[in-house]
Order: structure tokens, then C-alpha cells, then sequence
């Protein structure tokens, strides 16, 4: 926990605005110009944000497909069975 | 079947994730793998109902657990997860109530009904029952140089209404890497279940 609340500085939000903006894909990086405004990084981190929201219950609907679609005896299970003990 | 010699896409690999030199330290990518392992195989060893908005749960949970108690994220990820878990109506209850007290103004991802595009008869339960008893504050920003962007933002992280606008800087940071790292987990399984 940071303890400087009484006073953060510009410098450290920029700081922290462009470790956010090295984590967005490469693709918003490019759109965006290495000194946009903190607002834009934010409105591309909501959305990428959402995107991967919307990634997990994509993968959560096809990994729940492909479970009812899983036998018992198959490698597959053998490997999680594995991993698990 | 082929299995031994069947193309395993790369498991997560024991080393610590990559990029963490930025000074945070992100959940290690074989935990995060032991208990979204774990939970998916509670998952199938359940009722076949429901389960892509089991699994989407575990994701989360997982998630929040692999990372721990250090993250305010993952706190709030692990609150909802017990929340959910108390299943009579009186701590049902009770829990909304410790929600409110907790101000964790965001919705949790899973409830929100922008999500359900596909599940919204089965999420309906859920939300239907909890969004009356959530009125959502909008906050106002807490610091002069916030920009109004920081509220949204704040609604997407878990537990990011109360926080101020560095740490939630930072929380989204980390948010973000530790998503991204369960939905290459995901990904992996994906393609490793689908390649019988």
C-alpha cells in the first residue's frame, strides 16, 4: 500500500498510466499516440478490460461443451488427474 | 488414439510470468492452472446444468485465489465468492448487506447483465434478485486531476469504487495482467480438450 497518500504527484500517475498502456495489446498501442491523454488509455483499458471479460465467458462456454463431451477414460482427464494429485 | 503423441499445446510453464519487472508480482501461472484445474473438475463432476456460468465463476475465483488476499481485486473477487457460496435466503441476506457496508460499488463481472447475451434465463435468478438490492453510487471523482473515464474503469475492476484513483491505477494493473494470464489458461485447455 502506497503510503503517500497526502500528495501524488503527476508524475507518479503518468507513471502508472504508462505501465497500463504497455499492458493493452498492440494493436490500441499503435492507435494510440505515446502521449495521449489519460482519458484515452482509460477508455482503452475499459474496453480491452471488457473484451477480456468477454474472452473468459467465451472460453467458459466452449470449455463447458467440450466437458460434456469429455469421457472419463480419455487421456485428456488422465492428464488433469494428474496435475491434480 | 494417439494420445502420448498428440501435440499438447505449451501447460503453464512453472517459471514466474513474464513482464513482472515492472515491480508487481503476479500470481504465478501454475496456481493460477491448480485451482481453476480443480474447480473445473468439481465442475464436471456436477450437474451438467448451467456449467458456462459455473466455469465463468470458477474462472474468477480462481483467479482471486491464485492471486490472494494482497490485491483489493482479488479481495473483492474472493467477498462475492462467498457471498454466492451462502445459499439460504437469510444469509443470502446477510451478505448483500456486508456488500453494501463494503461499498464494493462495481457489480461483480458475472452478475451484470451485459454479460448475458447468451445465458440470460439462467443469470436472470441472480441478478434479478440482487440488482434491486444494489443501488449502484455513482461516485464522484476523488481526486482534481481524475478523469471522468475512471468511474467506468472503476466499475470493472472489482472493488474499485472505493479506492483512490493511484491505487486503482495500479489495481487495474494488475487486474488486467492476472486476467489475461487466465484467459491464456483457458485458452490452453480449450485447445486441449479439443484436440482428441
Amino acid at each position: 500500500m502506497s503510503s503517500r497518500r497526502g500528495r501524488i504527484t503527476d508524475e507518479e500517475i503518468n507513471e502508472l498510466i504508462s505501465k497500463l498502456q504497455a499492458l493493452l495489446p498492440e494493436s490500441s498501442r499503435r492507435r494510440a499516440a505515446s502521449r495521449s491523454s489519460a482519458s484515452k488509455l482509460l477508455k482503452e483499458t475499459c474496453g480491452y478490460i471488457k473484451s477480456l471479460h468477454q474472452e473468459v465467458d467465451d472460453l467458459s462456454d466452449r470449455l463447458s461443451e467440450l466437458m460434456s463431451t469429455l469421457d472419463d477414460n480419455s487421456p485428456q482427464a488422465e492428464i488433469i488427474r494428474s496435475l491434480l494429485r | 488414439m494417439d494420445a502420448k503423441g498428440a501435440p499438447l499445446p505449451t501447460p503453464p510453464s512453472p517459471n514466474p510470468s513474464s513482464g513482472s519487472a515492472s515491480g508487481a508480482i503476479d500470481a504465478p501461472k501454475p496456481m493460477l492452472a491448480f485451482h481453476f484445474l480443480r474447480a473445473l473438475s468439481r465442475v464436471h463432476a456436477g450437474p451438467a446444468r448451467r456449467r458456462t456460468r459455473t466455469i465463468s465463476r470458477a474462472a474468477y475465483s480462481s483467479m482471486a485465489r491464485a492471486a490472494g488476499p494482497r490485491r483489493a481485486w482479488s479481495r473483492a473477487l474472493l467477498r462475492q465468492a462467498q457471498a454466492r457460496r451462502s445459499t439460504t435466503l437469510a444469509s443470502r441476506r446477510a451478505a448483500v448487506l456486508v456488500r453494501r457496508r463494503v461499498a464494493a460499488g462495481p457489480a461483480p463481472p458475472l452478475a451484470l447483465p451485459r454479460l448475458t447475451g447468451r445465458s440470460s434465463g439462467s443469470s436472470g435468478e441472480t441478478s434479478a434478485a440482487r440488482a434491486p438490492l444494489l443501488p449502484p453510487p455513482p461516485p464522484a471523482p476523488r481526486q482534481a486531476g481524475e478523469p471522468a473515464r475512471s468511474d467506468a474503469l472503476r466499475r470493472l475492476v472489482p472493488g474499485g469504487a472505493g479506492m483512490e484513483y493511484c491505487s486503482l491505477l495500479e489495481e487495474t494493473a494488475d487486474y488486467v495482467r492476472c486476467l489475461r494470464a487466465q484467459v491464456q489458461l483457458m485458452q490452453g485447455l480449450a485447445d486441449l480438450f479439443s484436440c482428441q
